[in-house]
């Protein structure tokens, strides 16, 4: 009798267990995954970046206490040309990289380890390079001679960022290519494993800094000391923070959902009152009729596990491996735990059930002399004043709006799925701007076009004013830096960040101020912390004072003022402050150029350079602002992306949740549209007459979602904060996102009022006598 | 067919509904039932016909085919010129709206529209008087059957009698020739029975034709023909 009911409420059930489970099952995926993937690699407890690092040196740090193992290698940035494209790359060279014990490599095709002449890629930067196996590229490092190296094969490393996303080609070469490429043949990397695996950061970070100190007390200069998070790869916090966003969402969609199966509980109530009370007069009690019904909500259930939990094991399975993807793991040989199903199917039989018994328990109270009489038309809830007292509008106009608002309760919930996904939907619309006006605040600041990496710190003056003889070239200046740790009162060391000197009246970088001051002539050991760096380190605000070790020498820094930035951990400090620690000398050009376009550009940067070159100050790196901002947004709209996708998934709901509450309001008036019909109503009009109806309770929740969406826009940026980084909080919509959820609403109330609306039409005028 | 037509239709003393051999059969589980037999029966305008019979008679059938609202199995019912039996469904809620007022038993008047709005309910589907008018014909239309003033209260509010003077007043709004009722007093207490039986015979007075289905023996007074059914055939015919 009500299957197109039962079947929306069993899609509605199914659409939030499958949402939820897919959730659910991504991250029990991924987390087991990672956990067992990334420590079965044995990761690197610690990174030492040092000038040089002899085989002998490394005894010295395994007998360190506390130390279990300890390895070497060297990393080198270098410029890929492949298929007419020139990328960043990344190359590590280890003495027999199948046999390293940290960060263990695994081969998945073609050669492992690479060969002479070869490079392997890591697998995350083979599909947006588009390198392929057996395929050569060129190789360069700074003005040295370009190299050609063969790709033999593909091997994963689960340590690293992913290629793709990094906009960098991961590769591993052998000693010999790097030698061919000018690069020194040592390595500058010592990474190390601690014994005690339960250590804690600052555990692990007191035995690196042991290690330092033996390596420094053996002569040989450490610049830089990396430890992470223990047992955790780089990113799972975030992945985390996003996938327990994304859950709340789902469970949000799954709650939603239950309030269909109140819908067709009500409706099965409704159409069958007087055989309730024919029941209740034949010796029926009110607990069997109540056991009757939430058996069948316990069915609906049941057909919706069914149908959901190998929805969501597929998708979860799919989700999970994009999100390892993004982490670049593989779930291969993973399988969803069996705990996430069980959890699934309890959920999804016992929902049902708890959301009908409130109308079960309401319909089986009715007395059998009340059941019995339900003969005429329904008397419901009179709509509220304000709706009653409206006016100057057609009779039938009026009863659309008016009948919106006579099942009160099912239009509160109706209006709680569609305004809910609608305060989703341009919260994400916010997040978006915020995200990308953040992106704004941080490259808009910077006004140059490319930056040029020298091979060695040179004098300022003479950088600037080779660069600027370049023709097309519209503006330069030598910025210089270097990696300071914070040094804590307990002894430990903070993870290193980048501390950049701008020249004092640089034209090429505009800081966007969020508290304090910028820099001034005269600021002696004063710093501006931008947010990547208040992130990492969240006890920094204005007026801290901060113990730093700058290139190896310690002081105290005092923060003058915080600027937007990216997510890299940065501070500015002025150039004769850092003159103090580092010298002199820059080792970094940025330059604005005079001509627009990617190929004009590309060929500025070859033709500096050149002129660099020619002048005895090679190149090391280059970066086109352009790309390096491409590839923040790419990361940092993928999680938007991924919030935002939960606004359709509750869109899916409300609009089945508003399609269910149209077709019981239908089914409920039956007689009311036979008399309609009885007193002259046409098909058009009674089709109107309910797609009105729905429509008006649309229009209701787009206009309750435009506030509603500014706590959601606050709490999705909060989240967003806690997943990537904070943004500027953009709470208000634009008229954009107002119009494009206003046009969605339109759209999602007429298709989900189409179907009750036909079968209204199809209600003929002799139900308005249908006593019987 | 519009309501001059209908008049122009009966003006040369024709029958204003006609019925030939009208048969109706619905599908039973077992067999199918026949609601009405071969039924044939004329009605003039200006009448005041009293439909009785037991429950399962056929009444509420008769009614039914004639407000269009169901149609035959075989025969022919024709109300003035128009052939309801096979009217197109497309066009039959118009020519319902313009030609035919129904009162029910439970009087089902729309529960979120005021007394007056219910009445202007019936104008707005057939837009036969401009929009500027039909309060005030609603308005009179609530006058003349006594219920003025209560024009502007939901059903809800209104005592069952007032309740079913208003469901008279919406099926005059469109002003139909023909008025059709279904038991319009079974849900009234006696005396508000008789009100509304005295309010049908001033609106049949005023030259309408009404078929009343009732079991009511107090409504056969008010009445100048009563027809009687059993087992979906005409047993008796007779006039005051």
């Amino acid at each position: 009798m009500h299957r197109g009911r039962t079947l929306l409420s069993v899609i509605a059930i199914v659409t939030g267990l499958a949402a939820g489970g897919t959730v659910l099952d991504s991250w029990a995926l991924v987390r087991v995954a990672t956990r067992e993937g990334y420590l079965a690699s044995d990761p690197a407890s610690a990174t030492l970046r040092v000038d040089s690092a002899p085989a002998a040196l490394l005894a010295l740090v395994r007998a360190v206490p506390g130390v279990r193992d300890a390895e070497a290698r060297r990393s080198t940035t270098a410029r890929l040309t492949a298929n007419g494209t020139t990328l960043t790359a990344f190359l590590f060279t280890s003495d027999d990289p199948s046999a390293r014990r940290i960060g263990r490599l695994r081969g998945e095709s073609g050669d492992w380890p690479p060969g002479p002449g070869a490079m392997t890629v890591e697998r995350s930067s083979v599909e947006f390079s588009g390198v392929a196996v057996g395929e050569s590229v060129r190789l360069s490092v700074g003005d040295g001679d370009p190299v050609d190296v063969r790709v033999s094969g593909i091997a994963r490393d689960v340590g690293l960022a992913p290629g793709w996303m990094e906009h960098v080609v991961y590769g591993f070469v052998p000693w010999g290519t790097l030698r061919a490429l000018g690069v020194p043949d040592r390595a500058n990397e010592i990474r190390l494993v601690v014994q005690d695996g339960s250590l804690d950061q600052t555990g692990v970070r007191r035995v690196a800094f042991a290690a330092r100190d033996a390596l420094q007390a053996a002569g040989l200069r450490v610049t830089n000391v990396d430890v992470p998070v223990p047992g955790e790869h780089i990113h799972a916090a975030q992945m985390d923070s996003l996938l327990l966003t994304q859950g709340a969402f789902a469970i949000m969609a799954l709650l939603l959902s239950a309030f269909l199966v109140v819908n067709l509980i009500a409706a099965m109530l409704a159409g069958q009152v007087r055989e309730i009370g024919v029941m209740k007069a034949i010796g029926a009690r009110s607990g069997q009729i109540a056991a009757l019904y939430l058996t069948v909500a316990g069915a609906l259930g049941v057909a919706a596990t069914v149908i959901s939990v190998p929805i969501a094991i597929v998708a979860g399975t799919r989700y999970g491996a994009l999100k390892a993807d993004l982490l670049n793991f593989d779930l291969t040989g993973y399988s969803v735990p069996l705990w996430a199903i069980v959890l699934q199917a309890t959920v999804g039989v016992l929902l049902p059930v708890a959301a009908a018994l409130f109308p079960v328990l309401r319909g089986c109270r009715m007395s059998v002399a009340d059941a019995l009489r339900d003969v005429g038309i329904r008397d419901d809830a009179s709509p509220p004043r304000p709706v009653l007292m409206l006016g100057g509008m057609s009779r039938p106009a009026l009863l659309s709006i008016r009948n919106a608002f006579r099942r009160r309760q099912r239009m509160v919930l109706t209006l709680l799925a569609l305004s809910s996904a609608g305060a989703v939907f341009i919260g994400a619309l916010n997040l978006r701007r915020a995200v990308r006006g953040s992106t704004d605040l941080v490259f808009d600041s910077q006004r140059y076009d490319f930056s040029l990496r020298v091979s060695e710190r040179h004098d300022p003056d003479s950088l600037t004013a080779v660069v600027r003889a370049v023709e097309g070239v519209a503006g330069a200046e030598a910025w210089s830096g270097a990696t300071a740790t914070i040094d804590r009162e307990d002894g430990t060391l903070g993870n290193g960040f980048s501390v950049l000197a701008l020249p004092d009246s640089s034209t090429l970088f505009e800081a966007t101020l969020t508290g304090g001051r910028w820099l001034q002539p005269g600021d002696s050991l004063a710093l501006v912390a931008a947010t990547g760096l208040e992130r990492q380190e969240p006890d920094i605000v204005v007026g801290s004072r901060l113990r730093l070790i700058v290139a190896g020498k310690a002081a105290e820094w005092t923060v003058v003022g915080t600027v937007a930035g990216g997510p890299a951990p940065t501070a500015y400090v002025s150039r004769e402050a850092l003159a103090g620690f580092a010298g002199r000398g820059a080792g970094a050009v940025v330059v604005r150029a005079a001509i627009a376009g990617e190929a004009s550009q590309l060929d500025l940067i070859q033709r500096t350079r050149a002129a660099l070159a020619e002048h005895g100050m090679p190149v090391a790196s280059s970066m086109r602002l352009a790309e390096s901002r491409r590839s923040t947004e790419d990361h940092l709209l993928m999680v938007v992306d991924f919030l935002g996708a939960m606004a359709w998934l509750m869109l899916v709901v409300g609009g089945l949740g508003l399609g269910s509450t149209m077709a019981i309001a239908v089914l409920e008036r039956t007689r009311e549209i036979g008399v309609l019909r009885a007193i002259g109503a046409r098909d058009r009009s009674v089709l109107l007459l309910v797609q009105a109806e729905g429509l008006t309770i649309g229009l209701l929740s787009w206009a309750i979602a435009l506030p509603l969406s500014v706590p959601m826009s606050l709490l999705l940026g909060e989240a967003f904060g806690r997943i990537m980084l904070p943004v500027p909080s953009r709470p208000f919509p634009d008229a954009a996102a107002v119009g494009i959820w206003f046009a969605l609403v339109v759209v999602v109330s007429l298709l989900a009022s189409a179907w009750p609306a036909w079968r209204a039409m199809r209600v003929p005028a002799a139900r308005a006598l249908a006593y019987e | 067919m519009t309501n001059s037509a209908l008049a122009s239709a009966t003006a040369d003393n024709a029958p204003l509904i006609r019925l030939r051999g009208v048969t109706k059969t619905y599908p039973g589980a077992t067999a199918p039932f026949t609601a009405l037999d071969d039924l044939s029966l004329d009605i003039r305008a200006g009448e005041f016909v009293a439909v009785t019979g037991e429950s399962g008679s056929g009444k509420s059938t008769l009614l039914s085919l004639v407000a269009g609202i169901d149609r035959a199995t075989r025969g022919e019912v024709r109300v003035g010129a128009t052939a309801v039996h096979s009217l197109p469904e497309a066009r039959m809620a118009e020519w319902r709206g313009a030609a035919v007022g129904i009162v029910f038993q439970f009087f089902q008047l729309i529960p979120t529209l005021s007394a007056a709005e219910n009445v202007m309910l019936p104008m707005d589907f057939c837009d036969r008087w401009p929009a500027r008018e039909r309060r005030d014909r609603a308005l009179a239309l609530l006058e003349r059957v006594g219920v003025a003033d209560q024009a502007d209260k939901l059903p809800s509010r209104l005592s069952g009698g007032q309740q079913q003077r208003v469901a008279i007043a919406r099926a005059l709004a469109n002003d139909p020739p023909l008025l059709l009722a279904d038991e319009p007093t079974g849900n009234l207490d006696s005396r508000t029975s008789e009100s509304v039986l005295s309010l049908f015979g001033e609106i049949v007075s005023s030259g309408r034709t009404l078929l009343l289905v009732t079991h009511a023996p107090a409504a056969l007074r008010h009445a100048s023909r009563t027809v009687a059914l059993a087992d979906g055939r005409l047993v008796s015919d007779s006039r005051a």
